[in-house]
């Protein structure tokens, strides 16, 4: 049996984070290999090198052999490597054959052949036993022909080796179930397949060979039918907590704020959130874990009324709230720190003043009838930027100007300085935040829980969870799943939650 | 008000008028649609075809013949396109407001050349301005009813239509088309084959110049033979709505500008009934705005009833293995 | 330990920037008015005009004496209301291209109040003609911000064919119901006395509107800084998301910021017939509203900047009628210069290499 692909010491680094170290593994031609980790494995980076988007810093990449560099994709497709992404790269009004052949279309003169690019496209997709509608306008399609097409547009390239990224991320059961049975089939014709996934239910149904990563590194590759979830789940997550447990569990208090029921459609109107329920209580700290794009985002912005619900119930110390406005949602006691900052958090081009005030600037003292009492906001904003420790300029700097960790100590000293919240809804507090930053952030939502707060913190970082939380909720596929309380096996109970939706393991 | 009744507005003549009024809003409309593709929303569309009304009419009377006016309007408005293109893909200016500002440019320009060439203020109309002559199509023009419908228009009413074949056959029959339609679909998709997305903006700027120039040429060498200030009325802005309604594709595109050429001619008909000359002359805008309107509704109808199906069978899949 | 900070804050590095940022802007907005002045020259001269000359006249008509000055000064209000109006709907992130026909309805709502009402003293009717041509551009903006916040469909182009409807809708109304056979051209019956603005200075045409405009400038500053619904316009225009998310009111903002801007522009209109025209002529307005979006552009949006950018447009304006008249060098050339300076205005080029340069120099 040859190698199809193998790549030997592959290193990859970004500013501050080890992406890839030291990565060597090999792939035998016409077999299935997963590679599975969790966000921030380095799964997806490995894949761009292989596929040519990005550069390896030191290593080398053989195909059937050979050693092969690649400066673009289009070089990758060129020696047979192709990607499938996430985010599919199809023009929405064009038909699924015109996106398949798109750049390479067959041509009678100056004008495409359509004729000869539909039987054409038609003939791949017979050779791999592929059903699809050719001549169907992709934005009309459903979601799992769209990715057969994206499939098909490497394969009629004569790619052999092809990388799916999280390919049944969007699909439903049944599609999944017919992607894999394709996926059979091209291994059958001597197609080599590595798909990143996180859902390792799925993982031991299709491949052959399993790779698990974690924290940059290669943890290890193991057969399919030799391992099970459990073992898998432990790879991907390791044993030890990294930076230790910061939270010293307290006693909590009454119930703050009641969740029953939430149902939330997405962007493109789709089921985000199914039935959630969640109670948060006074001086605990909860911690959402979960893969991103499980409902999370959806869910919190329900909470703060930015979306509107389906159906389902929210309620603070009694009272209903999930018909009010954001401002009243927040008048009745909720902070918010957004995941993404530079789009909910903060106003770039504002000043640090006018990124502080939004909360308070309508009521005394911080107005006066139509004015804004500008000195009392000033002495507000100074004081909550020593109080958190936001190194800027001045309080007319513009926001944009200052880094990502301090724009985040912005947003905590705005929703946190002034205590007045009763819970407080943190999303990705410290994604993409410096260590210091990170510590400083982490002890702040602390504190505030042992000052009387509810506290929810969703993180698609396992060890900010393990570090914060009293008690953990798993976001998976719109159902919020309880871990229970922190104890020794959580993390174990965790990781079965975020991969599978079931707490426990067969063994 | 006098005895209105419908057959004495519809006749064979105003529909006529129509294809005529609608011509300059065709070509603009279909250049515009080259520029959207390639995801700028070109908003100088109007300051485009008056340049070209201007320039056309500039070198009918230099060359002495409406094909050199011709020449000039599509030299001057590639111009004015390239200025525009390396405003706002070079020196990265906002491209609305390079747009807005091209307009008033253009409205500054021909006004002020109207005087320094002409010596004249406000209009400028002789016979020295040579347009082109209304052809009748042979064999056609004797078929009754279709033939003073269809024959006996100007070259450029017939070419405006030929126009909207060509726009349609590249866009969606070429692979060049394909490739630049993807520039402002999904750019990820174009770059991903390897497409020079800024070229192909640049061509989408140019040929919107392009077509923009024949649009004013036929309003000062056809529709009129002369040139007077801001002549494009608008026109230019009708186009952009003309592209909304039609969702960027050349067809639908063409009978919205259809139906606003028929309001237009409308207008001047109903006029002759003694309707109020300014409450008639509302109509094309007037009528943009509800298209707009109907437009808006009808997409939401559309999606509510797509978002019916989708979750009909998402929500038939099993939830929890 | 506060003041500490504050004194820190005073002697730091933003003083240094904020100097850095100012004089960067003035040099952009000098070597844009450069290239605008010199594009006009070279059209002016390829078309056998002498463009010395012409800038000459040009500044003698605006500035050349006293009653000149005056006179620029009073065409410069309209300038001033338009470049508010323009700065207060572009702040919010709204695209009101519909500034000319706000203004008309302005005007004629106001000139209705002023022709209609004979008997009321002029401490009332002045007011009373002011605020029709307030609620009258405001009004105006009705349809659109349905349009927008109903049913999702962008400002820009319905704003536009506002324009038209609302010149001909006028148009209509003096040509029939308020016609005045006696105007030498289409236009509404005079105004009452009682309605005009007071004269400021003999000899010139301006009157208590530079008071009105001045006052409003300043007015401007103080809501959209120093306010609570000023703060709410600003950061819905930075970032509606972050907006949102802080609870902030987005909807009552965009209405307001909507209506706002057509009455200030409406009442640009009033002050135009209460104060030159005397009576709503058609086809009073060369433009204005075009104006105000491109002194909004240029001045950024911030009413003091409005004011030397509005002056400069006042200027122009006044200036190109005697340029005309004396060298005969058509106004048109003006609009051009005026246009050529919104092109460039957005152009970052050259702002990102003087702030380097300013950059390595101060510190």
């Amino acid at each position: 049996m040859s190698e199809a692909l193998s790549v030997k010491n592959i290193t990859k680094a970004f500013p501050g984070v080890l992406a890839n170290d030291n990565i060597s593994l090999s792939v035998e031609k016409g077999t299935i290999r997963a590679i599975v980790g969790e966000n921030g494995a380095g799964k997806t980076t490995l894949m761009n090198v292989i596929y040519g988007l990005y550069q390896p810093d030191s290593g080398q990449i053989f195909i059937n052999g050979e050693e092969v560099t690649f400066s673009s994709p289009r070089d990758a497709i060129a020696q047979g490597i192709g990607m499938v992404h996430q985010h599919f790269k199809l023009v929405p009004s064009y038909t699924l054959a015109q996106n398949i052949a798109l750049g390479v279309e067959p041509r009678k003169g100056i004008f495409i052949d359509e004729l000869a690019l539909n039987k054409s496209v038609k003939a791949i997709a017979d050779k791999y036993g592929f059903q699809i509608n050719e001549r169907e306008v992709t934005a009309d399609v459903s979601v799992g022909e769209q990715q057969r097409a994206e499939i098909l547009k490497a394969l009629y390239r004569g790619v052999e080796i092809l990388v799916l990224d999280e390919p049944t991320a969007v699909l439903t059961d049944i599609e999944t179930k017919e992607l894999f049975v394709m996926l059979r089939n091209l291994v059958e014709q001597g197609i080599t397949i590595l798909f990143i996934s996180h859902k390792l239910r799925e993982v031991l149904e299709i491949s052959d060979d399993i790779s698990v990563m974690r924290a940059g590194k290669l943890v290890g590759t193991v057969k399919c039918e030799e391992t099970d979830e459990c073992q898998l789940a432990e790879m991907m997550v390791g044993r030890e907590t990294i930076g230790g447990r910061m939270r010293e569990t307290k006693q909590k208090g009454e119930l703050i704020m009641e969740i029953e029921g939430l149902s939330v459609l997405d962007n493109r109107d789709l089921t985000a959130v199914k039935d959630a329920s969640l109670n948060l209580y006074s001086g605990e700290i909860v911690g959402g874990a979960g893969v991103d794009g499980n409902g999370q985002e959806e869910f919190v912005e329900a909470l703060l009324g930015l979306r509107p619900l389906t159906s389902g119930k929210i309620r603070i110390d009694g009272k209903e709230i999930q018909e009010l406005s954001t401002r009243e949602i927040r008048e009745a006691g909720v902070a918010y720190i957004p995941s993404d900052r530079y789009r909910s958090g903060v106003a770039v081009e504002g000043t640090i003043w006018e990124n502080m005030v939004p909360g308070e600037y309508y009521v005394k003292p911080y107005s006066n009838g139509l004015a804004l009492a500008m000195p009392e906001i000033m002495m507000m904003s100074g004081t909550l930027i020593q109080k958190f420790n936001v190194a800027t300029p001045g309080l007319d700097a513009k926001t944009g100007n200052l880094s990502g960790g301090n724009i985040q100590r912005v947003i905590a000293a705005r929703e946190l300085g002034l205590e007045k919240a009763k819970v407080v809804i943190a999303s990705q507090p410290t994604r993409g935040i410096d260590i210091a930053g990170t510590e400083a952030i982490r002890q702040m939502l602390i504190d505030y829980a042992n000052r009387g707060a509810a506290v929810f913190v969703i993180s698609a970082d396992l060890d900010e969870i393990l570090s914060l939380s009293d008690r953990v909720v798993v976001f998976y596929e719109g159902n919020v799943l309880d871990a229970g309380y922190y104890d020794e096996t959580i993390r174990q109970r965790i990781s079965w939650l975020m991969t599978s939706g079931k707490d426990y393991c067969v063994d | 008000m006098g005895n209105v009744d419908l057959s004495s507005i519809l006749t064979l003549s105003l529909f006529a008028a129509a294809l005529r009024m609608a011509t300059p809003i065709i070509f603009a409309t279909m250049g515009g649609i080259f520029s959207s593709h390639t995801g700028i929303f070109n908003v100088a569309l109007e300051g485009f075809m008056l340049i070209g009304s201007f320039f056309a009419v500039l070198g009918s009377v230099r060359t002495g013949s409406p094909y050199g006016g011709l020449l000039y309007a599509v030299i001057a408005c590639l111009v004015a396109a390239l200025v525009f293109a390396i405003l706002h893909l070079e020196l990265k200016a906002n491209p609305i407001i390079v747009g807005l500002a091209m307009n008033i440019v253009a409205i500054g320009l021909t006004n002020y050349l109207l005087t320094a060439t002409f010596n004249v203020w406000g209009v400028y109309k002789t016979d020295l301005i040579i347009g082109f002559q209304e052809v009748q199509i042979p064999l056609i023009h004797q078929i009754p009813i279709i033939g003073e419908l269809l024959s006996g228009h100007f070259p450029l009413v017939y070419f405006s239509f030929v126009s909207v074949y060509i726009v349609y056959l590249v866009l969606y029959k070429t692979p060049f088309g394909f490739h630049l339609r993807s520039v402002g679909e999904n750019i990820d998709a174009a770059e991903s084959i390897g497409v020079n997305t800024k070229r192909m903006k640049y061509y989408g700027l140019l040929v919107s110049g392009l077509l923009c120039a024949f649009g004013g040429t036929f309003l000062s060498l056809s529709y009129l033979t002369m040139f007077s200030e801001d002549m494009t009325a608008g026109r230019g802005w009708l186009a952009m709505a003309a592209i909304n309604f039609g969702r960027m594709r050349p067809v639908p595109s063409m009978i919205a500008g259809l139906i606003f050429g028929f309001a237009d001619a409308l207008a001047v008909r109903l006029q002759q009934f003694g309707l109020p000359s300014q409450i008639v002359v509302m109509l094309p805008y007037l009528m943009t705005v509800i298209v707009l309107f109907i437009s808006a509704v009808v997409a939401e109808r559309h999606k509510k009833s797509l978002v019916a199906k989708q979750n009909k069978i998402d929500i038939a899949t099993p939830l929890q293995p | 330990m506060i003041k500490n900070f504050f004194d820190k804050a005073k002697n730091s590095h933003t003083w240094k920037e904020n100097l850095v940022n100012l004089t960067t802007q003035l040099l952009n907005y000098l070597i844009i008015l450069i290239i605008a002045l010199f594009i006009g020259a070279v059209v002016m001269f390829l078309s056998g005009k002498d463009p010395i000359a012409a800038y000459a006249a040009l500044w003698q008509g605006a500035f050349g004496n006293g009653y000149r000055f005056a006179d620029t000064l009073d065409r410069s209000v309209i300038m001033i209301l338009a470049g508010i109006a323009g700065s207060i709907a572009f702040r919010t992130n709204i695209t009101n291209l519909g500034l000319e026909g706000q203004l008309y309805i302005g005007a004629f709502a106001a000139a209705w109040a002023g022709f209609t009402f004979t008997n009321l003293p002029a401490i009332v009717h002045i007011p009373l003609c002011m605020i029709a041509g307030i609620i009258g551009g405001a009004l105006w903006t009705l349809p659109v911000l349905y349009l927008k916040m109903r049913w999702k469909i962008p400002e820009l182009v319905p704003t536009l064919m506002l324009n038209y409807i609302a010149i001909r809708l006028t148009d209509y109304l003096i040509a029939f119901p308020f016609r005045d056979p006696a105007a030498p051209m289409a236009g509404s019956p005079l105004i009452a006395a009682t309605a005009k603005l007071p004269k400021l200075i003999k000899g010139s045409t301006i009157n208590i509107g530079f008071i009105i405009a001045i006052v409003l400038i300043f007015v401007t500053y103080w809501f959209l800084f120093k306010t609570k619904i000023g703060y709410e316009l600003r950061m819905v225009g930075l970032n509606q998301d972050f907006a949102a998310a802080a609870g902030l009111p987005v909807k009552r903002s965009i209405f307001l910021a909507m209506t706002l801007s057509g009455g200030v522009i409406g009442l640009g209109g009033a002050l135009m017939i209460q104060g030159f025209f005397g009576r709503f002529l058609g086809g009073f307005s060369s433009g204005y509203g075009w104006d105000g979006f491109m002194i909004a552009i240029i001045a950024q949006n911030h009413p003091f900047a409005v004011f030397p950018t509005a002056l400069f447009y006042g200027a122009l304006a006044n200036g190109a009628l005697t340029m005309q008249s004396v060298t005969g060098v058509p106004q048109a050339v003006v609009a051009m210069v005026k246009g050529t300076l919104v092109l460039f205005v957005t152009v970052k080029v050259f702002v990102e290499n003087i702030r380097k340069g300013l950059r390595k120099w101060a510190m």
